[in-house]
């Protein structure tokens, strides 16, 4: 299902050069408030990313948040991005969501296992601590 | 200068409609066409299995293999081709010997620099040895003097020229040492072997590994050079086309180099291990040796001269590779930036965590050079590099 933040990140992207692209997503990365810290540390990094990415999750008014951040500013953006999308909804939300604008920005290949900006390890961290509250 | 793009039909390729700048040569080269042609003609005329056959397509076969071990082993200086063994790559050469000499390094040491590759450190660790590492200057270079040789020393395991710096380390000097001292040498040349002159004799080193698809040649083709005083250790494995003669109680092994082939060896790709030394001594290997310290120096030079970057390393004898940061940009944003200009560099820890350790840092950005590469390259990466800052202004 299609939903209006994701559109509206694809309208924001539609038509650029890769560039300007990355132009647009360093941008989002200096608007992102950086994560405490206390929380870039070891224990809330994901592994798998060439630069060091954080998450911490908790939640609030039964809305699951989830607070990312990196040292590199285009896997910054990217995070920016995903904050976006998957923040302010429930936790089945999240489970179920399909982020179908990566794919439409021209990230896809970032999605490969293989990159090394772990965007598939990124996604797949955000899911299984939405399925765990889930559960 | 010479211009060897043409040779390598992979540099007309447009990457995000710009022309292929490509300086990650120390992960892997580019194949100039002689090399592709003469895999391609192999498996078009002549392939089949070797050493085994009594027909005609087996011996050609056998012939052409045997004939790129002794262009090997005359391109590393020794007159004796059954000291050199085909196996996978530097990788699988460095495993190898640690499995065959697991017996006398279990519980010991084995002294590196603090430069290595991890293929030059986790096989040791496998094998059951400590690594110690020969004590390193500000700049990288190591303080030959200050090593310390113990008993619990039982092979000294060194890259001659660093994947991530650049940096030639003094071997000979090493070697030197190790004799006074009856311990062996083992030699990585995975990321010199391709830019400078390579005497084993001279070097005096027991072993010396390195990689085909470094040195233009085919992907999944090593070298092991192992010194006649090292010839009857143990395989590190068994199986067909190394066996003299095989019982269920015992097994008897053939003489090297074949005692340490088993089962069918990447015929392809020695034969093309010997189709890539014939490009580069056509070239002449003084004339790229030339022409490629030309090139790195410019990079070198114009590297220096930039603000807001830190070059790692300086040596008075580097190759190959350039590592650098630019000034609060991560490596990741700008080897992904530079991507998108047809740039290709290599970003991250290049698989040499504790050297990272000892920069400082958490990754670099690498520039890495092979003889098609031009001064126009380095130009185009400069300004790359420019157009990064720029976004980041």
């Amino acid at each position: 299902m299609r939903d209006h933040v994701q559109d509206n990140i694809i309208d924001q992207f539609h038509g650029l050069e890769w560039l300007d692209k990355y132009g647009l997503l360093i941008s989002f990365a200096r608007e992102l408030e950086p994560l405490d810290e206390k929380f870039r540390t070891e224990e809330y990094s994901i592994s798998g990313c060439q630069s060091r990415v954080w998450i911490r999750t908790y939640t609030e008014g039964g809305r699951l948040v989830i607070d990312l951040d990196s040292e590199a500013m285009i896997t910054k953006g990217i995070i920016y991005l995903l904050m976006k999308v998957v923040n302010n909804r429930s936790a089945q939300e999240i489970v179920d969501i399909d982020l179908y604008f990566i794919e439409e920005i021209g990230l896809k290949s970032n999605l490969s296992p293989a990159r090394a900006d772990g965007l598939a390890s990124i996604i797949r961290r955000i899911r299984e601590v939405a399925e765990k509250e889930v559960n | 200068m010479i211009d060897l793009k043409n040779d390598f039909p992979i540099l007309s390729k447009k990457i995000y409609g710009k022309r292929l700048v490509y300086l990650d040569n120390a992960a892997t080269s580019h194949k100039p066409s002689s090399v592709i042609d003469t895999i391609s003609d192999f498996y078009r005329s002549d392939y089949s299995n070797i050493h085994r056959g009594v027909h005609y397509l087996s011996e050609i076969s056998s012939d052409k293999y045997e004939n790129a071990r002794k262009k090997v082993s005359k391109f590393i200086g020794t007159s004796d081709p059954s000291e050199i063994t085909f196996t996978a790559g530097t990788t699988d050469s460095i495993n190898q010997v640690a499995c065959s000499l697991k017996s006398i390094l279990k519980g010991n040491e084995v002294l590196i620099s603090g430069m290595e590759h991890h293929s030059n450190i986790v096989p040791w660790q496998l094998a059951g040895a400590k690594i110690k590492t020969i004590p390193m200057d500000d700049e990288c270079n190591l303080l030959v003097d200050s090593i310390e040789i113990t008993d619990k020393i039982k092979l000294i395991a060194i890259s001659h020229a660093s994947n991530v710096l650049g940096s030639v380390n003094p071997i000979k000097e090493i070697t030197e040492i190790a004799k006074e001292n009856d311990i062996p040498v083992l030699v990585d040349a995975a990321q010199s072997i391709q830019h400078l002159p390579l005497d084993v004799e001279e070097i005096g080193c027991d072993f010396l590994a390195a990689s085909g698809h470094k040195m233009y040649a085919a992907t999944g083709i090593g070298i092991l050079y192992t010194s006649e005083r090292f010839s009857d250790i143990m395989p590190a494995r068994g199986g067909g086309g190394m066996i003299d003669k095989v019982t269920l109680e015992s097994t008897t092994y053939l003489s090297p180099p074949l005692r340490y082939e088993a089962g069918t060896p990447n015929i392809a790709g020695a034969i093309s291990v010997g189709a890539a030394i014939d490009y580069m001594q056509d070239i002449g290997l003084d004339k790229i040796r030339r022409h490629e310290h030309k090139v790195y120096s410019h990079a070198r030079k114009r590297l220096l001269e930039t603000d807001g970057l830190k070059v790692y390393g300086n040596n008075e004898d580097m190759c190959g590779s350039i590592s650098f940061n630019l000034d609060n940009i991560h490596h990741y944003d700008t080897g992904l930036i530079l991507d998108k200009m047809g740039i290709a560099v290599r970003t991250g820890h290049h698989c040499a965590q504790p050297l990272m350790g000892s920069l400082g840092t958490e990754g670099t950005v690498r520039a890495s050079f092979a003889l098609y590469n031009t001064k126009e390259d380095v130009d185009m990466l400069m300004e790359g590099i420019e157009k990064v800052r720029m976004m980041y202004s």
